[in-house]
């Protein structure tokens, strides 16, 4: 074909699409490690139960902990009974408080208030704190 | 297209961006005998993006404390995807920023092109270099390896030999007599905020120089004659030259990708080629490793230290040296550039830069 024929402007619009193809796969190339390093890493043990010590645990009180990188907490509201509880408030992330005396859970950031069941008394929260399941074995509580 | 140029017209009207870019890029003209060599410093600049950038990204992972350090380093090396890419890329693109900036010195050298008026250009550059070294020797010790721990030991101790002040020089670099946690602090200090400050200005600096004196027009080719400098300030115009863009800029880019092609090179098929093994073995105070050698651009500094009968007159040699080629612009003030026209200055920059090889291939033997 004579290169004459073909206008400088339609070369020029040619030209400009190679290059910014070769430069924008090249970014995607660059960005793709970048992206994967910056990446949190996945927890190998994800399905692992949690152990915490019976003895931490003492009727009427709370134990916080930290449960596959989220904090927990597990109580005994009764003689033998034990409740594991995601600790992050459902209204916007803060970590809850239990007052022994009046046997609740409070959010420290707005206020909003749980039973030792979760269910929410009062306050902003949309639902209750999340319920985690447990086992006992011996002295372990097994969260998980 | 329509939008692209109603963009354009807005930021145009506020800032009269069409014509700041035509005169930095395609009415910046380049002297026609423009040469390849002219390329390195675009080569360093975007070297120097890639450091910080793979810089803020080791930071993330690495942990500056004596108990950590190492463990993080392998973690970043083992375990978090593409650290050992991330890691590769910084540690080994220091020793080509070395080898760009060594290229960049002898070019400009060879063409005298540091001579009047671009002293400030020159003397700004050679800080830039020693800088880079700072920078080199403050990265090398944060991996807290056997090497890191040694080399660093043995590279502050050579501050020793100066008389009187000696050792209390070596003890505030140190943070104490021996290398130790203080050491890691304030290297990692420098490392990361202190030096990298400084060379953002400097830089910033050199560039101003360059664009504002004009760049140099090779000295070669038949119609070359030195340039009558006058005493007052003169930019260095090349009528009917080569624009920047897009012109030089294409060279630029094929210079560049030819260093990010010997870089990535080094990386994926040879990433231990300058770990010996006592890089992968943590530090530990109390077991010196043998034959522990400094990175191959301080062999020539290492060495002399060595072949002088006492390391003060080394050090003498090496200070006296630096002095040297720092005011070289204000020493060799003829106005000839070419070097055919220059053979004194020719057989010593040969001579000179084959002592250099000489002695740090002595160095990594010895």
């Amino acid at each position: 074909m004579d290169p004459q024929s073909t206008p400088s402007t339609q070369r020029r619009q040619f030209l400009y699409i190679i290059l910014g193809g070769a430069a924008a796969a090249f970014a995607g190339l660059a960005a793709w490690p970048v992206w994967r390093y910056l990446l949190p890493g996945r927890k190998a043990d994800l399905e692992a139960k949690i152990p915490v010590a019976r003895r931490e645990v003492p009727l009427g009180r709370a134990f916080f902990f930290n449960f596959r990188g989220q904090p927990a907490v597990v109580l005994q509201p009764a003689p033998g009974q034990f409740v594991a509880l995601s600790a992050v408030c459902t209204h916007l992330g803060c970590v809850v408080q239990w007052f022994p005396d009046k046997t609740e859970f409070l959010c420290p950031c707005h206020g909003g208030r749980f039973n030792a069941e979760g269910q929410v008394l009062g306050g902003p929260p949309p639902k209750p704190l999340t319920l985690l399941p447990l086992t006992i074995e011996g002295d372990q509580i097994l969260v998980g | 297209m329509n939008l692209k140029k109603r963009l354009l017209d807005f930021v145009d009207v506020r800032l009269g961006v069409r014509d700041l870019l035509a005169q930095n890029l395609t009415k910046y003209l380049l002297p026609r005998n423009i040469n390849a060599w002219y390329t390195l410093g675009a080569v360093l600049l975007t070297l120097f993006m890639i450091q910080v950038a793979t810089g803020i990204l080791l930071l993330i992972y690495y942990v500056p404390n004596p108990d950590e350090a190492f463990q993080s380093v392998e973690r970043i090396m083992n375990e978090i995807p593409f650290g050992w890419l991330i890691r590769n890329l910084h540690a080994i693109g220091a020793n080509v920023i070395v080898i760009a900036l060594l290229l960049h010195m002898l070019s400009v050298l060879f063409m005298a092109s540091y001579k009047r008026p671009r002293e400030l250009t020159w003397l700004s550059g050679f800080l830039i270099f020693n800088l880079a070294l700072g920078l080199c020797l403050t990265g090398y010790l944060l991996p807290w390896s056997q090497l890191s721990f040694w080399a660093t030991t043995v590279a502050t101790d050579a501050a020793g030999a100066i008389p009187v002040l000696g050792d209390e020089i070596v003890r505030f670099l140190r943070g104490g007599s021996m290398v130790n946690e203080a050491t890691l602090g304030r290297f990692f200090a420098l490392h990361v905020m202190g030096m990298p400050l400084l060379l953002g200005g400097l830089v910033g600096f050199h560039l101003f120089c360059v664009r504002r004196a004009g760049i140099s027009r090779p000295p070669f080719g038949p119609t070359y004659q030195p340039r009558e400098i006058p005493d007052h300030f003169e930019h260095e115009e090349h009528p009917g030259g080569i624009p920047f863009f897009p012109n030089y800029v294409i060279k630029d880019l094929a210079v560049i990708c030819f260093f990010l092609a010997f870089l990535l090179a080094i990386v994926f098929f040879a990433p231990t080629l300058l770990s010996p093994e006592s890089a992968f073995v943590p530090a530990d105070p109390f077991v010196t490793p043998p034959h522990i050698k400094p990175e191959w651009y301080f062999l020539w500094a290492y060495q002399t230290l060595k072949i002088f009968p006492s390391e003060l007159i080394g050090l003498g040699v090496q200070g006296a040296f630096m002095t040297f080629l720092a005011l070289l612009p204000f020493i060799d003030r003829g106005p000839e550039r070419r070097p055919a026209m220059r053979p004194i200055f020719v057989t010593s920059f040969f001579l000179t830069l084959f002592v250099f090889v000489a002695i740090s291939i002595w160095g990594h033997f010895s």
